[in-house]
């Protein structure tokens, strides 16, 4: 089953609105998101910065629709995620948003290939081979599909990942880290891709980095700090 | 280290709970079973010192044997003279005769017919009698009756009522008293009835005669002494026995039946424990498998292997200690149901208080931690064996889970091998079920050792239709198939179950079915009456066969007597036969000789016997008989085997013999031909009537003839299979276990899947199908090797009685459903908790 958005041509592919997020009760609790905002234009690569325990990560894993928040709104599109269910969220989730974690993004049993159209197969769609096989050629994965996960090097399972976060053209994709265990090279291939797929494919992403240089592949850097976004730069070239 | 050791295990205890489960049910059926039989072997004791308590000597016929494998013969009775001769011997007290025989009470119309005996007997005020008076008053009078409490009981029968004791002779009594036996109020499926001793022997039909003298010794007397005095009084015609003796082999004969059936208990309590242990190393391999970091993190820090080996193996010892404490005392509280689960499949035990030896709880325990302990020896040895750099491998659950080891392939294939072909052999004719035996053993190793390598196969294989479940189904079957270690020991632990239960079925059916074909080939009668309770003579009394043969609508009827001979030590059953009446009733087959031969007095033997004697027709085989002792009869012709089998036994005698050997006269079957021109319902009718004077008779048409033939083997079985299902749940809960370990060492990647949009679902579907899978290859072997070894079982069997393989296709296709739907009931859990699991949370574990 598909969840359908209204498919409204707006600029925002996404948006966090006053967003809280408290994690723990009492004295020990912890304010990871305190107020946090930040719109995601659609068809742009979007970076967010900010030191360690800022609240980053939560803020991704909010807006994917994958944990809750406390107060605020999260939109992806015009749908707002708060008054969606949990298996709403997880329908939203495979069908029209891509994650990239720092690490283990893999299904260990599944080939690459596999891997790749797993949201759609999860939907019971069918690929569009030819969307497939752009990506895993602009990845360079030719000849990797048909191995497992333990075969291939970290860079390569990064690239699938990337790969498959992009297969069922999500609205949005979301990448935590994606080069944090990558070498420098490999990582820079990774993020030229994803630059590239922003421009010539109009793909709509977001990545958290800690690493300015990564962060200068991005269209725009939104920073953070203290649980909320405290500045946002490069919108004004456009 | 103890304290690690000990916190080690609290902090598993979610892991290691299922296994402590599975050791605490094998732990408690273990228990149960000795609680059970030590319970009746006590109570079988009181009850056989209660019933000779207060005398020194007994008197009876001489017989050549009695009471020799739970067979007690019927002697001849005592002329009243003996008890003056007792009673001049110096040193006796009191001489008391006493009768005692079988007889029916009838309440308000109805006869009460209880499964064990009903006792007629003389009365008489303790210390000679057993009984003592519960209410009422002695039965000293004419037409005065007391019986014991219990009955009363059971049947509202009160003080003043009037009831109908039936034996040789029927008379109407009035309950004048109700009796109890020893700290109880009867004896267990038992009716006592306690008349005057006149009127017991007008009951009886005895004449003045008694059936023994019981002998009270004078004060200071030595009884040993007193015997050979008494014996000496009496000359070699009787036999003197001192009542202790008498009641330990009474006692012994009754305890040889629950002695099988302890051994029965505990060799499936065995099954279930070996199924436990299967689950316990499976655990403790995962849970060692899933520490590979922590234990190398502690070598590196400096523990030494040994340190390592003896933290697993000290957890293992503290589930072993836990379970076997929960499982004693679960054992003990569940002896009482096992009684009443061996009661529901026909199996009586004597009612009482329960008996827990010191012995059972020392079994218990050593059982308990031995099994666990050992199991776990393994893994620990694997954790030993963890090098220290391994902490800074990223270990993969994938390599650890186990490929199989190319040694243990090669031998888990020359054992199932040896095992197939050992099956072969004797399917093909030569082997004996001790060779089967040996195939079993060796294919159940071979299978275990080979299960890994051969898993993922089969797991793609029979988990094809999963596929149609989309990504879910397919995950299901690679997760299985990739820790094949786990999955073939899970597999194959609930396979040894259901091998067992199928094996049953099928061995249980194939011998109903060949008793129902070869008694249907070879009796021809219209009905045969026979007793409803299931007495080891059969228990007709003979006016029956009088009353039948006369009626105008039965052109034959012809009866068959049993008898019980002695064979050098042991004790076996012959038929007595009219060899006129038989054949027409029957269609007999002889191999050599003549049946009619058997009237001048000779003997004729089943096919296979004789083979087995290595005797042939002209021959003479000698016989003990109870009141004739050793007697040499000519062997005067061979019988086909099947047809000995519808006779129930392999000696075929004539009654004229079996008279003079035998003081027995109850019929145990008595066969009808219906007249021509008379309706056989018409026919049932009329010797119905005519058994009006004879309760426990009943008239049977041929398949509830098979049908009483085989309730003893519905019986067993259906408490075997209960008590099997105990093994089968155990193997369930390893299903449950596995997958439950497993979801945590896949922790990350479930979360995953959530990531990416698996619905909970969907999930569940998946976890839920990978414990289907399991079943399934648990059924595909189970059933598989339960039926092959029930066939080579049936064709070993078949060269003694002409068994043939029958597959109960109902009860089988019963056993796979049920299997498979527990594996999905085994998934449930798991499957819920994987569902569960917060997404995140999942993937910050990875
Ligand atoms: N599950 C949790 N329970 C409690 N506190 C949490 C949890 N997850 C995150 N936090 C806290 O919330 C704050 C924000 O965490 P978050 O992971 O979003 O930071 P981040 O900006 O991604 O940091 P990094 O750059 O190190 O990844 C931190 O103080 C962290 O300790
Ligand atoms: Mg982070």
């Amino acid at each position: 089953m598909n969840l359908i958005l209204p498919d409204v041509r707006t600029d925002v592919a996404a948006l966090a609105r006053d967003v809280v997020k408290i994690y723990g009760r009492g004295e020990t609790a912890v304010r990871a998101l305190d107020g946090a905002t930040l719109s995601i234009p659609a068809g742009r690569f979007t970076a967010v910065m900010g030191p360690s325990g800022s609240g980053k990560s939560t803020l991704m894993h909010a807006m994917a629709g994958l944990d809750t928040v406390d107060e605020g709104q999260v939109l992806i599109g015009d749908t707002d995620l708060g008054r969606l269910s949990e298996r709403q969220r997880t329908l939203l989730r495979r069908d029209h948003v891509g994650f990239v974690f720092q690490s283990f993004n893999l299904v260990p049993t599944l080939t690459a290939a596999e891997n790749i159209v797993l949201p759609l197969t999860l939907a019971g769609r069918r690929a569009d081979q030819a969307w497939i096989d752009e990506i895993v050629a602009m990845l360079g994965l030719g000849d990797r599909l048909r191995h497992r996960p333990a075969e291939l090097s970290g860079g390569q399972q990064q690239r699938v990942a990337v790969a498959r976060a992009l297969a069922a053209r999500p609205r949005i994709v979301f990448a935590d880290e994606p080069t944090g265990s990558l070498d420098s090279r490999t990582g820079e291939a990774l993020l030229g891709f994803l630059r590239h797929a922003a421009h010539e494919l109009g793909q709509t992403i977001v990545m958290v980095t800690h690493d300015a240089k990564a962060a200068a592949y991005a269209d725009r850097v939104a920073h953070f700090a203290d649980g909320r976004v405290v500045g946002v730069t490069g919108d004004e070239e456009k | 280290m103890w304290r690690l050791i000990i916190r080690n295990t609290v902090a598993r205890r979610g892991r290691l709970a299922l296994t402590l489960l599975a050791v605490l049910l094998g732990v408690a059926f273990v228990t149960g079973s000795l609680v059970l039989t030590d319970t009746s072997q006590r109570l079988l004791d009181d009850q056989f010192r209660t019933a000779t308590a207060g005398v020194d000597l007994t008197v009876r016929d001489a017989a050549a044997f009695d009471s020799a494998m739970g067979v007690e013969v019927e002697r001849d009775p005592l002329p009243a003279e003996v008890v003056d001769r007792v009673r001049a011997v110096p040193g006796v007290a009191a001489a008391t005769p006493v009768v005692r025989g079988q007889g029916l009470i009838g309440v308000g119309g109805k006869t009460i017919v209880p499964a064990g005996p009903s006792l007629l007997l003389s009365w008489e005020p303790a210390p000679v009698g057993p009984f003592t008076l519960r209410a009422g008053r002695a039965p000293v009078a004419e037409g005065e009756v007391v019986i014991d409490a219990a009955t009363a009981r059971r049947h509202r029968i009160g003080l003043g009522a009037e009831v109908t004791v039936r034996a040789e002779r029927a008379e109407r009594l009035r309950v004048v008293g109700l009796a109890g036996f020893g700290s109880g109020e009867g004896l267990p499926e038992t009716t006592v009835a306690l008349v005057a001793l006149p009127a017991a022997q007008r009951l009886l039909a005895l004449g003045g005669d008694f059936s023994e003298v019981a002998v009270v010794a004078e004060d200071g007397t030595d009884v040993r002494r007193l015997r050979s005095a008494v014996s000496a009084a009496l000359g070699s015609g009787y036999e003197v026995s001192s009542s202790r003796d008498v009641a330990a082999v009474g006692a012994a004969a009754a305890k040889t039946q629950i002695s099988s059936l302890q051994v029965m208990l505990l060799a499936l309590a065995a099954a279930a424990l070996l199924v436990g242990a299967f689950l316990i190393a499976n655990t403790f391999s995962i849970v060692v498998t899933q520490r590979t970091r922590e234990l190398a993190v502690l070598r590196a820090a400096g523990a030494t292997g040994a340190q390592v080996m003896r933290s697993v193996l000290g957890e293992a010892l503290l589930v072993g200690l836990a379970a076997s404490a929960a499982g004693t005392g679960l054992g003990v509280a569940c002896a009482a149901g096992l009684r009443d689960l061996a009661g529901v499949f026909g199996m009586t035990l004597p009612d009482g208080g329960l008996v827990v030896t010191p012995r059972t709880f020392a079994v218990a325990f050593v059982v308990g931690v031995g099994v666990t302990v050992v199991s776990a020896f393994g893994p620990a040895r694997r954790a030993a064996a963890v090098a220290p750099v391994e902490a800074m491998r990223r270990s993969s659950a994938d390599h650890l889970a186990g490929r199989a080891g190319w040694g243990r392939t090669v031998a888990g294939t020359v054992l199932t091998a040896l095992g197939a072909a050992g099956l072969s052999i004797v399917l093909a004719g030569p082997g004996s079920v001790v060779v089967l035996g040996e195939a079993a053993v060796s294919t159940v190793v071979g299978l275990a050792l080979l299960g890994p390598a051969v898993t993922p196969g089969l797991v793609r294989l029979l988990g094809r239709p999963l596929g149609v479940a989309g990504v879910p189904g397919r995950l299901a079957r690679e997760s299985a198939a990739r820790s094949p270690r786990r999955t073939s020991a899970t597999a194959l632990a609930l396979a040894f179950g259901l091998a067992l239960v199928s094996f049953t079925a099928v061995l249980g059916t194939s011998i109903k079915e060949s008793t129902a074909r070869s008694y249907a080939e070879t009796i021809t009668a219209d009905y045969v009456v026979e007793s409803a309770r299931n007495e080891m003579l059969g228990g007709l009394p003979a006016h029956v066969y009088h009353h039948v043969s006369e009626l105008p609508q039965v052109a034959v009827a012809s009866r068959l007597r049993y008898g019980h001979w002695k064979d050098g030590q042991s004790v076996e059953a012959l038929t007595a036969v009219d060899p006129v009446t038989l054949p027409r009733v029957t269609s007999l087959h002889m191999v050599a000789g003549r049946l009619d031969a058997v009237a001048g007095g000779g003997v004729v033997l089943a096919a296979n016997v004789a083979k087995e004697r290595n005797l042939k027709v002209g021959d003479t085989l000698a016989m003990t008989f109870s009141r004739t002792g050793v007697q040499r009869l000519p062997v005067v012709g061979l019988l086909r085997d099947r047809d000995a089998q519808a006779l129930s036994t392999g000696y075929v005698i004539s009654l004229d013999t079996y008279e003079r050997n035998y003081r027995e006269h109850v019929d145990a079957s008595v066969f009808v031909k219906v007249a021509d021109g008379v309706s056989g319902a018409d026919a049932k009718r009329a010797v119905e009537r005519a058994l009006a004077d004879a309760p426990t008779a009943q008239v049977r048409d041929q398949a509830a003839a098979v049908a009483g033939r085989n309730a003893m083997i519905d019986q067993v079985l259906g408490l075997v299979t209960a008590l099997l299902m105990l093994t089968v749940l155990i193997a369930l809960m390893g299903i449950t276990n596995t997958l439950a370990l497993s979801i945590i060492e896949r922790t990350g990647e479930l979360g995953l899947l959530r990531a990416v949009g698996m619905t909970g679902a969907q999930m569940r579907w998946m976890i839920r199908g990978e414990a289907v899978l399991v079943a399934a290859l648990a059924i595909v072997a189970g059933v598989g090797l339960g039926i092959a070894f029930a066939a080579g079982t049936v064709a070993a069997l078949g060269r003694a009685t002409e068994a043939t393989l029958t597959l109960p296709v109902g009860p089988l296709l019963l056993v796979v459903a049920v299997a498979a739907l527990a594996g999905l009931l085994a998934g449930l859990l798991p499957a819920r908790r994987a569902a569960g699991l917060d997404v995140l949370t999942a993937i910050a574990t990875s």
